[in-house]
């Protein structure tokens, strides 16, 4: 099995005719939490809305090859069947479609495309609550419609419960920590830390080094201006605490 | 309550129908995929205290062509109306609903909403909806809601990016559109 599960080379993207990210350069390799922070506007959410394959986001050069893939060519779904995960800074509320209905079609699709039988419904409803059961949420959870009426927390715990049932092997975690309490990010944390694998890999993107403090990262990059300028070990969220971002460049 | 479903195509559609003094109706039209038609449905409420609880629900998705028009009129005092109407228009289909809720003089402590919402699946399908509201008595309790949008990007984003795929997506978004209408028809 190859190493390096993601190489992105001088990626530039962005939006609307505007571009953001202006040659990034990435390499992750399996088993690595690696970090993304950087200040406000640097491109961190540009970055997984292009992993994930956003259709409003346009890149204009370079490439990503994901595990021996050309990623720019993959559909979204296309991205999740390979299993690339993004878990959103903002969750989408899905009126009229219950959790259990949504998880369903997605593990039925991803089956589907692997070739795969459908889960029978008693195989699906143990995992679902083995799932449920890591981000501690309770029964009645799983009848509610997709983030419609939940809190802040509850939307991130519901981002990383799906995660549990897809299994990544890439998860781009973006913003996680934002809008959450310090109760909700240790459970957020633990179910993130519970998942690591040597064969998987994540992206946690943020701003603030409070969600590294239970989520270790291996590998920090700092983004600033749409590229990476400075990457180096978990000491690097130490200086960027100390200094800011402004202290930090290429 | 009396209960009463109609599947337009498969069912005579009414065109007249009166409650008196403490009736309810629930009633709930359906007009399935590739049903074209035009009519009117006059209901009246002519006795006090009774109840009308009537939604429609229809699907176009090539060229059909479906036109209702809906008057509901509280003549006396003290009724009930409830409404709400749901189309999903594709294709070159064209989809218009007319709704009038007439209150007559005296006629007080009327409660009457009406709700008409379209989705619209490409730019050629057309959805027309004129609700209107035509009170002639005080102390009554009246609204109307409409609205017309396609379907929602970040939405189908979402469920893509959890391996969904496309097409799959949209028909989920159109069923739970749809769905607490198609409830009633169980």
């Amino acid at each position: 099995m190859n190493d390096i599960l993601l190489e992105i080379k001088d990626l530039h993207a962005g939006i609307e005719g505007r571009e953001i990210l202006r040659g990034v350069n990435l390499t992750i390799r399996r088993g690595e939490v690696c970090a993304v922070m950087g200040p406000n506007g640097a491109g961190k959410s540009t970055l997984s809305a292009v992993l994930a394959g956003r259709p409003d986001y346009k890149v204009t050069a370079g490439s990503v090859i994901y595990d021996g893939r050309n990623l720019l060519e993959m559909a979204p779904e296309e991205r999740s069947w390979a299993g690339i995960f993004l878990s959103f800074q903002y969750p989408v509320e899905i009126p009229g479609v219950s959790i259990t209905n949504f998880m369903k079609a997605a593990l039925n699709a991803r089956r589907k495309a692997a070739g795969q039988p459908e889960l029978s419904p008693a195989e699906f409803l143990k995992l679902l609550k083995e799932k449920m059961a890591l981000v501690q949420m309770k029964g009645e959870f799983a009848k509610r419609e997709v983030n419609v009426g939940f809190s802040g927390g509850e939307k991130k715990r519901n981002e990383i419960f799906q995660m549990a049932m897809l299994e990544p092997v890439l998860s781009i975690l973006d913003e996680t920590d934002s809008g959450l309490d310090v109760d909700a990010l240790r459970i957020v944390a633990d179910g993130v830390n519970r998942l690591r694998t040597p064969q998987t890999a994540s992206i946690v993107i943020t701003h603030y080094q409070r969600l590294l403090e239970y989520i270790v990262p291996d590998v920090v990059h700092v983004l600033k201006a749409g590229r990476i300028v400075r990457s180096g070990g978990r000491e690097l969220v130490d200086v960027i605490e100390t200094q800011g971002y402004d202290g930090i460049d290429g | 309550m009396d209960k009463q479903l109609i599947i337009a195509g498969k069912d005579p559609m009414p065109s007249l129908l009166r409650l008196g003094a403490g009736e309810s109706l629930m009633l709930t039209i359906i007009i399935p995929e590739g049903v074209s038609l035009t009519h009117a449905l006059e209901i009246d409420l002519d006795g006090p205290g009774a109840r009308l609880d009537l939604a429609g629900a229809w699907k176009c998705s090539s060229d059909e062509q479906v036109r209702l028009q809906v008057v509901v009129r509280h003549n006396v005092p003290g009724c009930t109306s409830e409404q709400l109407f749901k189309c999903v228009v594709g294709g070159k289909a064209r989809s218009g609903f007319d709704g009038l809720v007439y209150v007559a003089p005296g006629a007080a402590k009327t409660v009457a909403h009406q709700q008409s919402h379209a989705l619209l699946l490409n730019a050629e399908a057309v959805a027309e909806s004129r609700p209107q509201l035509e009170i002639y008595a005080d102390d009554v309790e009246c609204s109307h809601g409409a609205t017309t949008g396609y379907l929602n990007p970040e939405e189908l984003f979402y469920m893509r990016s959890r391996g969904i795929p496309e097409e799959e997506a949209r028909a989920m978004q159109i069923e739970a559109f749809l769905a607490p209408i198609l409830a009633r028809a169980l």
